[in-house]
């Protein structure tokens, strides 16, 4: 408190800044007439007694110093001063004041955006206790990648492992209704009671299901979320042990879930309620394996995640007796942490984001430095008078260092702003599948970091100078030597033109990559073709009947509206990225006469079940054979049509129209039973496995008017001449007749297109937008250094033209210099790109990671705004008057 | 001059207090000479930093001063203990007391055996 108070008093004579030093002079000066009066008394002479005082008191100036360094904050005093005079000596050079300035808030807006971005995917703590002990557990195949288990697995697994403390497992998560008063419908999560006590989660308020409220007819309960909490019940603690009605059923609030409460598997959930799986039953129900759950666990303490694996792989391998033998050699057993399971392939593209970033921060403090030394240099003389007046090298330090803090301030101020900016645009241009970067905030703590990263890199190369004891020389030499920074200022800007190589490349090869996929040749139109989704509810559709009569219903409908060419109605649409589709094997293909393909070779298969006006609206080729007809639809036979691809697969020297197909069903043991097939057409291939994705060999099946061949899964194409705008109401008013409580989703394929490379262009843009931004710093700094070094020449240029040097001598000296470290910094960079472009590999498109005609035009572009930087000081230097240059100071 | 000690960092701000209390309010010199009596002369008191000393003390509310005249008709600044001093004063006599009983305790002859 005392200390405060001291603190307090000196600041507030520091502030009110008037002197009082005239009190303290009367002071010491009564001081001194006393001692000298006691002097005098003692017989000493008037003359030695006040020499006797002032030698007492350590000289009166000396006193007065102490006295004053006490009175107020000197150190402030002083900082005050240095920043005045750094901003002085800012407003005298701007064009070194902005481009600092320029560069600093670019690096660090740049790098506190993509790091707060990427900080939310790559290092976001999970909502639950030790989260990097958490691991999911299951089955992977072909046709599907995420593992899951089944019941039939999971409870031989949890009973017999030894790496994980606990196994639990959720059932997903699905629709559910409120039926009390205001009735609602939300989402329940079906959980084990292990749940939540393997993920280390307790309720807000309440308790966890009881063991035995977990069992097939046990007591109804739930749990609710906080959400649901705040919303329907206005957090009124008398929620538990009430009792709600879902779907018609009366449940017991048991507790109320933490606020921060996600799913695993990132689904939302309202209410989780216990999956009361009945254990005896999981080797009869589904064919004899048990219901698909998603299985998760908590490692042991010093187990890894490989260990695990190992672990559990014998485990596994006894199972496998579950799975039909054709299967068993595609199933595989999966075991991840869950933040790689809930993050999939955003990884990549965030550490390639947070690598370019990086890069951006790193060229961005070489610039600073540069710019400070090349400052520092040119201030040589100017320190060494300040220096010859009395500053102690502290001082000069302290001076040096406020400026950096100033400029680094100035730098960080404008990157902040640059950073929500950038920001704000990130999260517009994000597809939807990046998780949680809505959510991205300004991270304060990486602010400071990039902020304190730039005064480092400012205050290293502006301190140099400072240090060296000051030269007497630096006081009358007519020309400032300054090899060591020159030599600094070099590597640096070498350095920089090598990492914006690097960056450069890799934006090139993205961009490359994403011209290709929009390019590409997708195998149908999609221009005015729309695609018309309509969402039935289960609990209105009972009988694929139903479904039958409103689809045809629906398409005599939309025929019928102008503009409309052609309707046709499939149960899915290529491309097919993240959509359902159906799908076999090639090995379950059997056709009549020929031998089987061997199992568990060839790979998976796309089926469509389609009618005949849909090759018709997407303009599908049928390039052998015929496609089918309107009047198929009335009879019983099974025609189909073959992909070019599959044809060539199965047919490699016959022809397929005419062929006979049965198609091998599994329940759950092998049988042939299904319809046999005639192929009567061969279409030609479209994309269907993604945009990216290698393409899967494909055959469709006619959609007959059969209620067998309906179901949930059908969606409507129309081909139009009209803009979706006019097209879009009349669909909607024609879907409403017919059903009015079926909200009809329409777009146009175009749009789901578009949609397929949001990702793509996103990564595209963001890693281009970085390429830029280095490639632009890079060059400012080449330009400064080489337009510094031909200032400081300029003597020597003099010189030189006096001695009979030419223009042109002139040009290749300033030139060369610049030529070289463009070569150095290019050869370097081009290795590092090279080696760098393979962690991009996943995310390139029909593009080779060493793509010559990329990395060639990256560095013809380097090479002309690098020499067109180098040129322009150097052609300034070449037109040097001679006489002014010898006359220069 | 060998005989005569410097006065050691911390003890001055205690000894003015000291002999604030004792003699009441006082000038700058007249504090000076006095410590070195009390001292028995042994001290030798760099007069020059008396003064920040003093200023310190004042900041920190231990002291005021105001300007009063001395016994000689001399203008001089006069410095008197604060509540906040006499209260200090106590408590640091007190710790010091203890200290130097602590380390008498290590340098006896008794405990060198």
């Amino acid at each position: 408190m005392r200390k405060l108070k001291a603190l307090w008093m000196r600041l507030r004579v520091l502030l009110a800044g008037r002197s009082e030093d005239g009190e303290f002079d009367a002071e010491l000066e009564s001081h001194v007439a006393m001692h000298v009066e006691d002097g005098v008394r003692a017989g000493m002479s008037a003359e030695e007694a006040r020499r006797q005082a002032l030698l007492r008191l350590g000289g009166a100036e000396q006193t007065r110093q102490a006295y004053r360094e006490r009175r107020t904050l000197p150190w402030l005093e002083n900082l005050v001063r240095d920043v005045r005079y750094a901003l002085r000596g800012f407003r005298r050079n701007p064009v070194f004041t902005i481009t600092a300035i320029a560069t600093l808030a670019l690096g660090i807006g740049a790098s506190t955006a993509v790091f707060s971005v990427v900080d939310r995917i790559l290092f976001r703590g999970l909502p639950y206790a030790h989260d990097d002990r958490l691991v999911s557990v299951g089955l992977v195949q072909s046709l599907e990648k995420q593992e899951f288990t089944l019941g039939g697995f999971f409870y031989e697994w949890r009973d017999n492992q030894k790496p994980f403390s606990s196994m639990t497992f959720e059932r997903g998560v699905n629709a559910c209704d409120l039926t009390e008063a205001n009735p609602v419908q939300l989402q329940c999560a079906r959980v084990a009671q292990t749940f939540l006590p393997t993920f280390g989660i307790s309720p807000e308020l309440g308790r966890n299901f009881l063991p035995e409220e977990d069992l097939p007819n046990g007591p109804k309960v739930a749990l609710i979320s906080d959400g649901l909490w705040l919303s329907r019940y206005n957090r009124d603690p008398r929620v538990l042990n009430r009792t709600i009605d879902l779907d018609d059923h009366p449940v017991r609030i048991l507790g109320v879930l933490p606020k921060d409460f996600e799913m695993p598997r990132l689904q939302p959930a309202d209410i989780v309620l216990p999956a009361a799986v009945d254990v005896a039953m999981q080797h009869t129900v589904n064919s004899g394996i048990g219901y698909p759950m998603w299985a998760f666990a908590r490692l042991k303490p010093g187990v890894s995640v490989a260990e695990a694996r190992a672990e559990m792989e014998p485990l596994y391998l006894h199972t496998q007796q579950w799975i039909p033998a054709q299967f068993r050699e595609e199933f595989r057993l999966q075991i991840r942490s869950i933040r790689d399971r809930q993050m999939q392939d955003a990884y990549t593209a965030a550490w390639v984001l947070l690598g370019a970033v990086f890069a951006v921060l790193l060229i961005s403090c070489a610039n600073v430095a540069s710019l400070f030394s090349a400052r520092g240099a040119a201030r040589q003389r100017e320190l060494a008078v300040r220096s010859a007046l009395g500053a102690s090298r502290g001082r000069l330090i302290r001076q040096t260092l406020t400026e950096a803090l100033v400029l680094s301030l100035a730098g960080a101020a404008a990157g902040c702003v640059l950073a929500e900016l950038l920001l704000r645009v990130f999260i517009a241009i994000a597809p939807t599948g990046v998780p949680f970067l809505a959510a991205a905030r300004l991270d304060l703590r990486i602010v400071l970091f990039t902020v304190l990263v730039s005064i480092v890199c400012a205050g290293l190369c502006g301190i140099t100078p400072a240090l060296e004891r000051p030269r007497a020389t630096a006081l009358v030499a007519r020309s400032m030597k300054s090899g060591t920074h020159a030599r600094l200022r070099r590597v640096l800007v070498a350095a920089q033109i090598a990492i914006s190589v690097v960056l450069l490349s890799g934006g090139s090869l993205l961009v490359k990559s994403f011209w290709n996929l929009e390019q590409q040749n997708l195998g149908m139109k999609t221009r005015g073709v729309i695609a018309v989704h309509v969402p039935l509810s289960g609990a209105r559709y009972t009988t694929t009947q139903a479904y039958m009569d409103f689809y045809l219903r629906a398409e005599a409908a939309l025929r019928r509206l102008p503009g409309v060419i052609a309707v046709g109605i499939s149960d899915s649409l290529p491309p097919d990225a993240n959509g359902w589709h159906g799908g076999t094997r090639l090995a379950d293909m059997f056709v009549a006469g020929k031998p089987s393909t061997p199992a568990g070779t060839g790979g998976t298969v796309v089926t469509r079940n389609v009618t005949p006006g849909y090759f018709q609206v997407l303009q599908i080729p049928i390039v052998a054979g015929q496609g089918f007809t309107e009047e198929e639809r009335r009879l019983s036979d099974h025609p189909m049509i073959l992909s070019r691809t599959l044809a060539a697969r199965l047919f490699p020297e016959e022809n397929p129209v005419g062929q006979h197909i049965q198609q091998a069903t599994y329940n759950p043991y092998f049988t042939l039973s299904g319809p046999v097939y005639t192929v009567v057409g061969v279409a030609a291939d479209v994309k269907n496995a993604g945009l990216a994705g290698q393409d899967d060999p494909e055959y469709y099946t006619l959609r007959r008017d059969n209620a067998d061949d309906w179901s949930a899964h059908a969606v409507i194409v129309l081909e139009t001449t009209l803009p979706v705008s006019v097209v879009a109401p009349w669909i909607r008013t024609q879907i409403a007749q017919i059903d009015s409580t079926a909200p009809a989703e329409i777009e146009t394929l175009t749009q789901t297109v578009n949609r397929l490379a949001d990702r793509p262009r996103f990564e595209t843009a963001l890693l281009g937008f970085f390429a830029l931004c280095g490639l632009l710093m890079a060059v400012i700094g080449l330009y400064g250094v080489i337009a510094f070094m031909a200032a400081q020449r300029t003597q020597e240029i003099g010189v030189r033209m006096a001695l009979g040097a030419t223009r042109m001598d002139i040009l290749r000296l300033i030139a060369g210099e610049g030529v070289r470290l463009i070569v150095l910094g290019g050869v370097v960079g081009l290795g590092a790109a090279l080696a760098a472009a393979q962690l991009l590999k996943s995310l390139l498109f029909h593009v080779g990671t060493h793509d010559p005609v990329s990395f060639i035009a990256v560095t013809l572009l380097l090479a002309l705004v690098a020499l067109a930087a180098t040129l322009i000081p150097a052609r300034a230097a070449m037109n040097t008057d001679p006489m002014n240059a010898l006359r220069v100071e | 001059m060998a005989e005569k000690t410097d006065v050691w960092q911390g003890t001055l701000a205690l000894m003015v207090l000291k002999t604030l209390q004792a003699m009441g309010p006082q000038h700058g010199y007249g504090l000076a000479r006095r410590i070195e009596q009390t001292s028995g002369d042994r001290l030798q008191l760099n007069y020059g930093t008396l003064y920040p000393a003093l200023l310190k003390l004042e900041q920190e509310g231990f002291i005021r001063s105001r300007w009063g005249v001395s016994e000689n008709n001399r203008k001089a600044k006069f410095y008197e203990l604060s509540k906040a001093g006499q209260r200090r004063v106590l408590k640091a006599a007190a710790e010091w007391e203890q200290t130097t009983e602590i380390l008498a305790r290590f340098l006896s002859p008794a405990h060198e055996g």
